[in-house]
């Protein structure tokens, strides 16, 4: 069954190492053809003539050979569901993953679905196909020749299949096989050896019933720029790179494209702080932000300054030939800059001249209205100023004009001013809720496409019932007044509580959790995509991107009321003191009495008529929720703040009305108490069993000068804010109250927030004890636990809590350090990203809720920057920058170049003074709201100063901004930054 | 667990294209030396290791039970790269003990009171699972000392593919890629273990089937090791007509 | 440095399996832990032990019955001593009243100071004063010559040398080869035809000396060594000769004994004394000694 053979491989590791390995060859490998008569099969034919690709090239049945770069660069193409019957190598698979490993994910997922057709050939270890590397032959020619004698093989093999006289009755078309290759000399090879062979873009166009499959084909050239001139340096060999880099003559680092001026970027460089800095389009040669990069330095003489000029590129169409006039303009700005970075501090400066690894990816944007009709050539603006404009093919112009696209870069030839694209997808029309949605969970990161027939196979089938045995393993909990508190109009409610007297007096106290773990199994795909576990729930405005199934969140594990449920149990023994005397976890069947919002249960509470079991639970509750609170607050606790908006969303258009901001009841606090215990007892709990592996949750105390700004902003209003420790820090806090000013308070813990630390995931054994201390909540251990229906980690929490007790089976990687850790890290990304997806929706409501408003609102400084005020309107919560030098950007905002109005910024106590007019934090200041819509891909909120008033500077409280919008047919516009110069 | 390869593809088969349960190739010959009492050579795969056996013969000093003495040494070129020290460093004594340890439960020891049995392994390639290539070398020679065992000692390794799949035999490339090793040196036909090591944890409910696993593969050789063991004999037998006492 | 080394390489190298081609019957051989029969109504013997009712074989070999004795006899093993057998030993230890002696078993043998025949006659009285003379008899590192007689309980051999045929060995050569290759014999010492002697040592010494007159046959029996007679270079040539031709005969895995010696000697005439040490010769007269043996045998 199994031939043997060896073969050896030289690897360089520092020295040249010989390194010999064993490659066995063997019999048993089938081709997963149903035509085959010969193969050993063990599983389904992936390769059927059900579907078969229709090609006027190949007029006959057959099957695809992939050659690697047809992999790589038609990503795009493959993933449509148009090619089937493929035949994908191993050599291929293993060279793909080698080059990208994004594109392989990708192709994998492709490779996965059945329904496609795609057959993987074990190519390297069947007996006849494998390919010894000759001598003198590249690994790349031994991958080609593996390729053309995988295909040449293949065919032969189904010609022999199919030779037989009953076939050839059937009057059937024999089935061949066809290469697809982008690389000429490996076609012509194969042609040569008699391998029907062809290139991608051929075979693409040769499909009848997908025109616009063409749209997605990555281009290499275009026919007009064949002979353009080159207009950029050539980039060395890579071996040239290794080479200089080597030597270091040339350095490497991660170019970073700059936001305010194309023509300028920098590259992060190990030994230069600051990075070095690259100036002009042949220096920049075709770098794109965030690409691996080789740089030469400058002599020293060449050296310049980082230029203050914004300069964004103007318009151009797809078919204008770069004049020379606009290369004179360039050169115009370049020689500007250089002359003014005479007299500035000078950075060093450097050339790019290749490129290590490029970081292509997909790019968000519009398409650039065209000038001329019909032509299929168009340029596309990404949404990312540090994204060069990309030249596509399209023949769909018309059809996706207005709307937002994916694009992703192919080339950047020498003789091209921008490097050429293929469209990918749209994602609907520009400024639609759903597209804009869309746009942001793709900017963060987000999984988000539906979940796949694999994960829904693995949900309870419905109706689901509880059987005897489940109600054996668990505590029957269904008797007691267990009710859940929630914000209105929740539907995945993942905690309940309840409360009872004991015959000795004391109380017990139960939060019970949604049982998750018990329908999400470990070692399954549960989650989206391929992105695998560490995912959360995101919320959108409007919207929310479930970490589980809905038939889970909503429905199964959703403790609703009046239905029994699966939950996790901790309960505690307390005495009226709220102390604990003892504690049990337990996973159990609850029935909860009455699911009730926030209001509804502060109702209850205070409705003194009322005195059923639920009251009085709830009262109890309330009761020793105080009393553990104030302890908290007494260990050091703090109580923070951020601005928090809530829109009302429209359900019909799903447009936002009116923003509204969070309420605060006894009751939300009640819960809040309740949660903070049942984290820190399990904490507690599954670190003492886990000493390695608890997944556990910490949040490091900032360092004493994150505290700089809030002293120094308290220290003016009179308050001495001490930052020794949390409880001191907390006891200033609280001291810091203005009569005249309710907000204050609120200020300064919205600044304090600023000063904190990310709160991170972690694994117990990475840490020592001492550092497993939350700052926030001043618990010396925290985790998360009551949340299993929106975050993953609170369902490996369950996990381990349900294995230490024996309630669930443990399994090999639950206790597994490394991978606990590998978690940890993806939740605390895709977490952070969520969050950031949040706040971008947020701030794409607050655009559409103002969009043709314009408002003057009261608000204070929340603090003082270099050049520009952060502005907090409390009625929105909504928080802004007020820019009191020109804009960052330019070109919006206020326009102001008036000057005499100078401000200068104190770094001593963080104010700005402007004549007689100083900023300080806290400043009550009265700012107008507009919507800055000029640019379609940015809209943003403007801040413009109303009160105190400074001539020439403020809007005028009568006449409207004019200004603002009237900047769309730009100018070329430049501006220098005059205000900054003049300091 | 990214960064890792996977010890098995999708396809079924190992970094090397053996499935999961294959052992890798074994050669092997009894009697390679003339000086020793017993010598054996054993390659499984790309691992290379020579054994002899000296003795049995008197033991220094007053001792009244059997002595079992091994010494475990790697030549200097058996690796990528050159090793400083062929013997004497941690690993080797380590697994000098390891091959007391299991060869001791397959001497026969009590017929040899006050003797004393020189094992001396060297592995003149590495290429995974040493221990157990040194240990089913060793057995080899003390068979062609003629040394009197309970039966063939084995040992084979066994680790655990990301999808759970227990693998046999498991190469370097394998054991540096990451994988967890366990080893076991057995008596396969009795069903007793003499030995077992883990590089790291194994989670219970995969310990089982991963030490199943590598009891087979020590089965499985054992039949190798036997089969060798008989055509060397008929050989070497036949050729003086197994000295039939005329 | 210019040598001429002979060096092979492993594709010439002799496939030493070929000498074996001869096989119309096969013996069964077993492996240790291999059951042999069940124990009802058998002896276990050497190589063999009791498990599961059942009696294993604990080496590998072919198993041997002598009538319900069942033992299994390995190929290859050290010398398990047999009363009456010859052996050539090497003094390894001189201890109170006795020699303590390798002869290549798994424990060191005894060779009584009341065992030997001391100068003076065999009935003396052994004294103190030969207790203190001992080393001047045998001293460390001296061969002799000697047979078992006696077997005590652990296992280690007593011998004697109180026949003149034995005794202290003085010029010749020591070749090693493994026990089992010696054939027991009625002689086992043979003076060849070629011209040399040959003490064919049942534990796998051989001693290769050259054949003394006859006034002196018979021995000395004692520990007279001459160590200044001059033997001549053919003698000399004689002996290497034996020597190599032995330990092809060895490395041929073919027994050892006077006529097997005499073939490959005379199979070996064919090559210089210092050929015989390259395997293709080596291969050559054990091919051509196991076809003479063969012959003779039919």
């Amino acid at each position: 069954m199994q031939t043997l053979r060896e073969f050896t491989r030289k690897t360089k590791r520092g020295n040249i190492l010989k390194i010999v390995r064993e490659h066995y060859l063997r019999d048993d490998i089938g081709c997963g053809s149903e035509l085959c008569r010969e193969c050993f099969q063990n599983e389904v034919y992936q390769l059927t003539s059900q579907h078969a690709n229709k090609s006027t090239l190949f007029k006959f049945p057959h099957y695809l050979v992939l050659d690697t770069n047809v992999v790589l660069d038609q990503i795009d193409v493959l993933e449509e569901d148009v090619l089937r019957n493929v035949v994908v190598l191993t050599t291929v698979l293993n060279e793909v993953k080698h080059r990208s490993s994004a594109i392989y994910k990708r192709f994998n997922e492709i490779v996965h679905d059945r329904t496609r057709n795609f057959y993987v050939f074990v190519n390297e270890h069947h007996k006849e196909t494998y390919a010894d590397r000759e001598p003198d032959e590249t690994a790349n020619d031994r991958n080609d020749r593996a390729i053309r004698l995988a295909t040449k093989w293949y065919d032969d093999h189904l010609q022999a299949s199919q030779s037989s006289k009953e076939f050839e009755r059937s009057g059937k078309a024999a089935t061949r096989v066809v290469l697809l290759t982008d690389d000429a000399a490996n076609r012509a090879k194969a042609e040569a050896e008699g391998i029907l062979v062809t290139t991608a873009a051929e075979y693409v166009k040769s499909l009848e019933d997908f025109p616009l499959l063409m749209d997605k084909l990555s281009h290499k050239t275009f026919d007009s720029e064949k002979n353009g001139l080159p207009q950029y340096p050539p980039h060395l060999s890579m071996k040239e790179l290794l080479e200089g880099l080597r030597q270091n003559k040339l350095l490497q680092g991660t170019f970073q494209a700059s936001r305010e001026n194309y023509l300028e970027g920098t590259v992060n460089v190990e030994k230069f702080e600051k990075g070095i800095l690259i100036q002009g389009r042949e220096s920049l040669n075709r770098a794109v932000d965030g690409d691996l990069v080789a740089v030469e330095l400058l002599p020293e003489a060449e050296w310049s300054a980082p230029s203050e000029i914004v300069l964004e590129e103007k318009n151009v169409y797809a078919d204008e030939v770069p004049s020379e006039e606009r290369a004179k303009d360039e050169n115009e700005m370049l020689n500007q800059v250089r002359a003014a970075a005479l007299s500035a501090e000078r950075t060093p400066t450097g050339r790019i001249v290749g490129i290590v690894r490029r970081k292509w990816r997909q790019y968000c944007g519009i398409l650039q209205p065209s000038l001329i009709e019909d032509t299929n050539r168009h340029i596309f603006v990404p949404a990312d100023r540090k994204i060069p404009r990309i030249r596509i093919e399209t023949r769909q112009a018309a059809m996706l004009q207005n709307q937002r696209i994916i694009v992703t870069i192919d080339t950047w030839p020498r003789n091209s001013r921008y490097p050429h694209g293929h469209f990918v997808r749209s994602l609907g029309p520009l400024g639609d809720m759903a597209t804009e949605n869309e746009v942001i969970l793709l900017e963060h990161d987000v999984p988000h496409c539906k979940f796949s027939d694999e994960v829904l196979s693995f949900l309870p089938k419905m109706p689901w019932t509880i059987t005897d045995e489940d109600y054996s393993k668990r505590v029957d909990l269904r008797d007691l007044y267990i009710c859940s508190v929630d914000p209105p109009g929740c539907t995945d409610i993942d905690d309940a509580l309840h409360c009872r007297e004991l015959p000795n007096g004391n109380l017990e106290v139960g939060v019970h959790i949604a049982d998750v773990s018990h329908f999400i199994r470990p070692g399954k795909r549960t989650g989206h995509g391929g992105s695998g576990p560490g995912e959360t729930t995101v919320y959108l405005v409007g919207k929310r991107i479930d970490m589980v199934p809905e038939l889970l969140s909503s429905n199964l594990c959703s403790l609703v009321g009046g239905v029994e449920r699966f939950a996790f149990s901790c309960v505690w023994e307390v005495d009226n003191e709220a102390n604990v005397l003892s504690k049990r976890f337990h996973k159990s069947v609850i029935k909860s009495k009455r699911a009730m919002t926030y209001e509804e249960a502060q109702n209850i509470i205070d409705d003194a008529t009322q005195q059923n079991e639920i009251a009085k639970s709830l009262r109890n509750l309330n009761r020793l929720a105080k009393i553990l609170k104030k302890r908290r607050m007494d260990n050091g606790a703090l109580v923070l703040a951020s601005p928090e908006i809530r829109f009302q969303v429209d359900s019909e258009t799903h447009e936002p009305l009116e923003v509204e901001v969070k309420q605060m009841r006894e009751t939300n606090s009640m819960v809040e108490e309740f949660m903070l215990l049942a984290n820190i007892t399990v904490a507690e709990h599954i670190a003492t069993e886990f000493s390695e592996c608890a997944v556990l949750r910490r949040h490091p105390r900032p360092p004493p000068t994150n505290f700089d700004p809030l002293v120094k902003s308290a220290r003016y209003q009179g308050f001495q804010v001490d930052i020794n420790s949390g409880l001191e820090l907390s006891h200033s806090l609280d001291k810091c109250v203005k009569a005249d000013n309710p907000y204050f308070n609120t200020m300064i813990r919205i600044l304090t927030t600023r000063c904190m630390m990310q709160a991170v995931y972690f694994i117990s054994g990475s840490l020592q004890k001492e550092e497993f201390f939350h700052y926030g909540l001043a618990a010396p251990i925290y985790t998360h636990f009551t949340s299993p229906i929106r975050r993953y980690s609170d369902i490996m929490v369950h996990r381990l809590l349900a294995a230490s007790i024996g309630a669930d089976s443990t399994y090999a990687q639950l206790l597994d350090r490394k991978s606990n850790e590998e978690l940890c890290h993806n939740l605390n990304y895709r977490h952070k990203m969520a969050q950031y997806a949040g706040r971008a929706s947020v701030a794409l409501n607050t655009h559409l809720f103002f969009r043709g408003k314009e408002e003057d609102e009261e608000g204070y400084v929340l603090f003082v920057r270099k050049n520009a005020l952060q502005v907090l309107i409390p009625k929105y919560g909504l928080e802004g920058t007020l820019y009191l030098k020109s804009d960052k950007d330019g070109k919006d905002g206020v326009e102001r170049v008036k000057s005499e109005i100078v401000f200068t910024f104190n770094e001593e106590d963080h104010t700005q003074r402007c004549g007689d007019v100083v900023f300080h934090s806290f400043d009550p200041v009265t700012v107008r709201l507009s919507l800055d819509s000029s640019n379609v891909q940015h809209e943003k909120l403007i801040f413009r100063l109303v009160k105190p008033y400074i001539k020439g500077f403020s809007v005028e409280t009568t006449t409207e901004g004019t200004d603002s919008q009237a900047v769309s047919a730009a100018p070329p516009s430049k501006k220098t930054k005059k205000d900054k110069k003049k300091k | 667990m990214s960064g890792k390869y996977d010890l098995l593809s999708e396809q079924g088969l190992r970094l090397d294209g053996r499935r999961p349960h294959e052992l890798r190739r074994i050669k092997c010959k009894l009697g390679v030396f003339e000086q020793p009492d017993g010598s054996a050579y054993m390659e499984q795969g790309n691992t290379k290791v020579l054994a002899a056996v000296y003795g049995p013969h008197q033991a220094k000093g007053n001792q009244t039970e059997s002595v079992i003495n091994c010494q475990y040494s790697q030549a200097t070129f058996s690796t990528a790269e050159r090793k400083n020290r062929p013997r004497g460093d941690r690993k080797s004594l380590e697994f000098k003990l390891y091959l007391q340890q299991a060869l001791s439960a397959a001497i026969k020891s009590e017929l040899y009171p006050r003797s004393q049995i020189d094992i001396y392994v060297e592995v003149l390639q590495d290429d995974g699972a040493n221990y157990a290539v040194a240990l089913n070398a060793a057995t080899l020679a003390l068979i062609d000392a003629g040394i009197c065992l309970n039966e063939f000692i084995v040992a084979c390794t066994a680790s655990l593919s990301k999808s759970n799949i227990p693998l046999t035999d498991i190469s370097q490339f394998e054991e540096v890629s990451g994988g967890p090793k366990l080893t076991v040196a057995a008596l396969p036909t009795a069903e007793k273990i003499a030995f077992l090591e883990m590089s790291e944890r194994f989670h219970i409910d995969h310990l089982e089937t991963v030490i199943e696993t590598a009891m087979a593969g020590c089965r499985e050789i054992r039949d190798i090791l036997e089969a060798a063991v008989k055509e060397h004999l008929l050989h070497m037998g036949s050729a003086s007509d197994f000295a039939k006492v005329g | 440095m210019s040598t001429n080394a002979a060096i092979d390489l492993a594709l010439d190298r002799v496939d030493w399996r070929d000498l074996a081609a001869q096989t119309e019957e096969q013996p069964r051989v077993y492996t240790p832990g291999e059951v042999l029969m069940p124990e009802a109504g058998f002896m276990r013997g050497h190589g063999t032990f009791v498990e599961d009712e059942n009696i294993k074989s604990s080496v590998a070999g072919v198993i041997q019955k002598v009538n319900k004795l069942i033992s299994v006899r390995p190929l290859k093993s050290r010398y398990v001593g047999e009363i009456g057998d010859v052996v050539v030993a090497r003094v390894s230890e001189v201890q109170q009243k006795r020699w303590r002696v390798d002869t290549n078993s798994r424990l060191d043998s005894i060779l009584l100071l009341s065992s030997v025949n001391l100068p003076g006659g065999e009935l003396r009285r052994r004294s103190a004063e030969d207790e203190q003379m001992m080393r001047r008899y045998l001293d460390e590192g001296d061969l002799i010559s000697a047979e078992v007689q006696n077997i005590f309980e652990e296992g280690s051999l007593s011998l004697y040398t109180r026949s003149l045929k034995y005794g202290k060995l003085s010029q010749g050569i020591l070749v090693k080869v493994f026990p089992a290759l010696v054939k027991r014999r009625k002689m086992h010492f043979h003076n060849l035809p070629c011209g040399a002697s040959v003490i064919l040592g049942n534990n796998g010494y051989i001693w290769i000396s050259p054949t003394k007159g006859q006034e002196e046959e018979g021995g000395e029996g004692g520990f007279a060594q001459n160590l200044n007679e001059h033997v001549p270079r053919a003698d000399r040539e004689v002996i290497a000769r034996l020597r190599n031709s032995i330990l092809a005969l060895a490395k041929c895995k073919l027994m050892i004994y006077d006529t097997s010696i005499q073939y490959a000697y005379e199979e070996s005439l064919r090559y210089e004394a210092h050929e015989l040490l390259q395997q293709n010769a080596i291969y050559d007269i054990g091919q051509q000694t196991q076809g003479r043996l063969r012959d003779a045998d039919e």
